[in-house]
């Protein structure tokens, strides 16, 4: 078997909610967006997310702390004025992998909930990109694995940001360079760690 | 063989192609890319491939069937 994936196959369902789960397809994206699956803690969605619905959904009785991480979009960045994001995913392996990661975390920190929602498309200063929701019963456990799901989807997902400056230019993202340290394009620096 | 490709290399291909030269790995992948449009080079020496929604190594051996989807490093968030 030669064919390979980075992180072993997903557990059982995830418990997660996901509540607020409309999308459609986006014209200027290779890949039309998938049905959500209500089961699944990951979503891609061509539309703004909800992240007062999504919060509003996110409470558990078992559950003492809720983090909610929302990644913005900037009107700068290295000395340049940002008008606005593009995103683009390869969507099935998106979806895939980030139900791994937040699997993964689910199971490492006993999470009541988690959910991640990433946006592809066009967008603007000020909303959100991708958001990240933890429950657990303390706040260590919440912080600790909302910050593990973010750091390993902007590593690995197959997520793309364009940078659309002020001045008219572009510039496609280039976030994860772990192979220059690992020397391995499959190995990220906290795999070798 | 169909290709697929994402972000960046969108800049040196097409988004959707099609090749029909025998190409059985993907380095024979990535040297019939470099032929194709040689500023892709180095970008694509950092791209990883994937097959069927899960991701490849230099020994999967190429069908002529394949879709094939290469995908650059990330950078979402």
């Amino acid at each position: 078997m030669t064919q390979s994936s980075s992180y072993p196959p997903a557990a059982e369902a995830s418990s997660a909610q996901a509540p607020v789960q409309t999308a459609s397809p986006a014209p200027h994206t290779a890949s039309s967006v998938p049905e959500p699956d209500p089961a699944a803690p990951a979503f891609i969605s061509a539309e703004p997310l909800d992240i007062v619905g999504l919060l509003a959904g996110a409470h558990h009785p078992g559950a003492g702390a809720v983090v909610l991480f929302s990644g913005e979009v900037r009107n700068s960045n290295k000395g340049l004025a940002v008008n606005f994001l593009e995103y683009d995913a390869y969507i099935p392996l998106a979806i895939k992998l980030i139900n791994e990661i937040v699997e993964e975390a689910r199971r490492k920190w006993q999470l009541h909930i988690a959910v991640a929602q990433h946006r592809i498309g066009k967008v603007a200063v000020g909303d959100t990109a991708v958001v990240v929701i933890t429950a657990s019963a303390h706040r260590s456990e919440a912080y600790a694995a909302n910050r593990y799901i973010i750091d390993r989807i902007k590593h690995e997902a197959p997520i793309w940001k364009c940078e659309h400056y002020a001045d008219g230019s572009q510039q496609w993202g280039n976030n994860c360079n772990c192979h220059t340290v690992t020397g391995d394009i499959s190995k990220h620096i906290y795999e070798t760690q | 063989m169909k290709i697929h490709v994402y972000a960046k290399l969108k800049d040196y291909f097409q988004p959707e192609f099609e090749l029909l030269e025998t190409i059985g790995n993907t380095d024979e992948l990535r040297a019939v890319l470099v032929k194709m449009n040689g500023g892709a080079d180095e970008l694509l020496s950092s791209c990883r491939f994937a097959v069927e929604e899960g991701f490849i190594d230099k020994d999967f051996k190429l069908k002529a069937h394949d879709t094939v989807v290469i995908i650059p490093p990330s950078s979402g968030g």
